[in-house]
């Protein structure tokens, strides 16, 4: 792999051919194929998606002062035109395009590769949804001419419902959550929740009601707001002050559910492991497993072994938007296993770019470069 | 010849000299250079430069100086990454100086970093963008926040007088530098608790992308033992630069 590929004759025939069979394959599933252009205004991507998106994409400057970025991404371009032009939902679209990521750390990797993807927006039925695109993406690597390839699979809605079923402070539930993709971080804490003997920081300093509280703003002169308004600062103090007296977590929870994090397997024995964690933790998250069951069965009616479905609870994705079930798609080329597919459910990103109301989304995108350099490894 | 750049005004430049007078080293402003080139008494082969203190970590980083003093902020700032491309050989006991992430006193519920996630993530939640931290050193805030967790911010470079951005309305947070915390405090602003990103103060540092000929690596060395003949300051350096 290089930093700048260079495509030669050979390389430009088969990657059309490839994207022609995949198109073919996405629009006779009804979808419909578009493209937003490669140079992107710099604040969707850099003020709506995470830390790991942000660090790896390419920003410019137009002669004019503005911040543009090529764009990292079709998803994040595609899911705002269907913000702006106020699309009927269910859309389908899909897409085949250059995408740019810069590689900290590893030079040698590449700086643009192609995508081709789908992405499935506004349908109602969740279950039906995934489905769909679980099984569009295994037959796009089939009709690629892959045949060999396993699965990773995640779910975030799990560990969502598993942080709200806790005894914890709102704001806590919103930490775990946030991080949950941070791997070591979330366990860290949990491990503090259940274990810790103090706080750790100046919760504890602060006074417990309301009338104090004031009186300490008071005493702040004339310092700013800074984009806060006094009524969320005497709020946050108040709950700070509270839970800095009762944060804690039954150590055995605690200890369950940082088990449960671990787990990563066969994905129907993780299941079961799964289930028998909750009931030590004492936590009911029946409707989570059945989706998840259900999708199990779907992969086994698309002729996937049992035994190439791996399950991680704590596979979050490396990208931020991600909230739900979440999935890879794994083969060999010549130098190890590569990441040919991925995908998942973004049931918020609508709304972060400005979708009135939400719409449920999930997509997923093949890495066309490595699905070629797989089936020549075959 | 070795190029070595020190400050070219202020309380650094006035240090840099007591520092070399201390060690027995004259410095001569060279005559016609319009006060920008010096040399060392009894060193004819070492060529003195005065810069600015941010041009010097730049010079330094692009292998256009061998050695320079400036503030290890700056130096960090230039080079997140120092390996294979600055030494610092010693920190020179003046110029101290700490960056810190700086918040509103009237924040009276946040003390740590960990606080200011929650902050961030609530203000992003609600406005739908993110909250602004007005900053001059955009490399070392991003190491830092992302080391804290943090990653529902954004910067806004500040060419100066960064600690009136939130009052201003033009950032909600600054990462800024610091003595003794008087000018924050004039501005209604307080340092976290955890938010000490760097303990920064005047270094001597080498630029392993230099030119770094046999006769330059000599005269860093003599030079060297010179200035602080009880250090071994040169052996180091010397272990890190490409063969001749």
């Amino acid at each position: 792999m290089v930093a700048f590929p260079y495509y030669d004759t050979g390389a430009i025939g088969a990657l059309k051919t490839q994207a022609d069979v995949l198109l073919d394959l996405f629009l006779s599933r009804g979808y419909a194929r578009e493209e937003p252009s490669v140079l992107q205004p710099a604040e969707i991507f850099v003020d709506r998606s995470g830390e790991e998106i942000r660090r790896r994409t390419f920003t410019l400057m137009d002669p004019s002062g503005r911040d543009l970025c090529l764009r990292p991404d079709l998803t994040i371009p595609i899911c705002r035109e269907a913000v702006l032009v106020n699309r009927t939902f269910p859309a389908r679209i899909a897409y085949n395009g250059l995408v740019f990521r810069h590689q900290p750390g590893e030079p040698q990797r590449p700086t643009q590769f192609f995508q081709a993807g789908v992405e499935l927006l506004g349908l109602e039925d969740r279950a039906a949804g995934e489905t769909e695109i679980l099984s569009l993406a295994i037959a796009a690597l089939r009709v690629a001419g892959l045949k060999d390839f396993s699965l990773r699979i995640g779910d975030l809605a799990l560990f969502g419902a598993l942080v709200d079923a806790l005894a914890l402070p709102r704001q806590w539930r919103f930490r775990l959550k946030r991080h949950f993709w941070r791997a070591g971080y979330v366990e860290s804490l949990l491990y503090w929740l259940g274990h810790g003997d103090s706080l750790g920081d100046g919760a504890s300093r602060l006074p417990g009601d309301r009338a104090e509280i004031e009186a300490l703003l008071e005493k702040q002169g004339d310092a700013p707001l800074a984009g806060r308004t006094r009524e969320d600062i005497i709020a946050r103090a108040m709950d700070r002050a509270a839970e800095a007296r009762t944060l804690r977590l039954d150590p055995v929870v605690a200890d369950a559910i940082a088990r449960l994090l671990d787990i990563s397997g066969p994905a129907d024995a993780a299941m079961a492991q799964i289930r028998s964690l909750l009931k030590t933790a004492g936590i009911n998250l029946d409707p989570q497993l059945a989706a998840m069951d259900a999708r199990l069965a779907t992969l086994a009616s698309l002729g996937v072994a049992p035994g190439a479905v791996q399950f991680t609870a704590h596979f979050g994705r490396n990208m931020e938007y991600y909230t739900g079930f979440v999935f890879e798609l794994w083969a060999r080329d010549r130098e190890g296993p590569v990441q040919v597919a991925g995908g998942g459910r973004y049931d918020t990103l609508l709304e972060t770019l400005g979708a009135k109301q939400p719409v449920s989304a999930i997509g997923c995108a093949i890495r066309t470069e490595r699905v070629l350099a797989a089936k020549e490894a075959a | 010849m070795l190029t070595l750049a020190i400050p070219s005004k202020g309380r650094l430049k006035d240090n840099c000299n007591a520092w070399f007078a201390q060690a027995g080293i004259v410095m001569e402003q060279t005559a016609g250079a319009r006060g920008y080139r010096a040399s060392f008494a009894g060193f004819p082969d070492v060529e003195v430069m005065l810069l600015s203190a941010s041009e010097i970590a730049s010079s330094l980083l692009a292998g256009d100086i061998n050695l320079g003093i400036t503030g290890e902020d700056l130096l960090r700032e230039e080079a997140p990454e120092l390996t294979g491309r600055m030494h610092l050989i010693r920190p020179l006991g003046f110029g101290f100086a700490d960056v810190v992430v700086a918040v509103s006193q009237y924040w009276v519920d946040v003390s740590t970093m960990a606080d200011l996630d929650d902050v961030c993530a609530a203000y992003a939640h609600t406005h739908r963008r993110r909250l602004r931290v007005a900053t001059k050193y955009a490399q070392l805030t991003r190491q830092f926040f992302a080391q804290a967790r943090i990653s529902d911010y954004r910067i806004v470079p500040s060419a100066g007088a960064t600690e009136g951005a939130p009052a201003a309305g033009t950032a909600e947070v600054i990462v800024d530098i610091t003595t003794t915390g008087a000018t924050l405090r004039d501005n209604g602003l307080k340092i976290l608790d955890d938010g000490v990103i760097l303990k920064s103060q005047a270094t001597l540092a080498a630029s392993l992308t230099a030119d770094w000929t046999e006769e330059t690596r000599q005269s860093c060395a003599t030079l060297l033992a010179k200035l602080d003949p009880a250090a071994a300051l040169y052996a180091p350096l010397a272990a890190q630069l490409p063969p001749p």
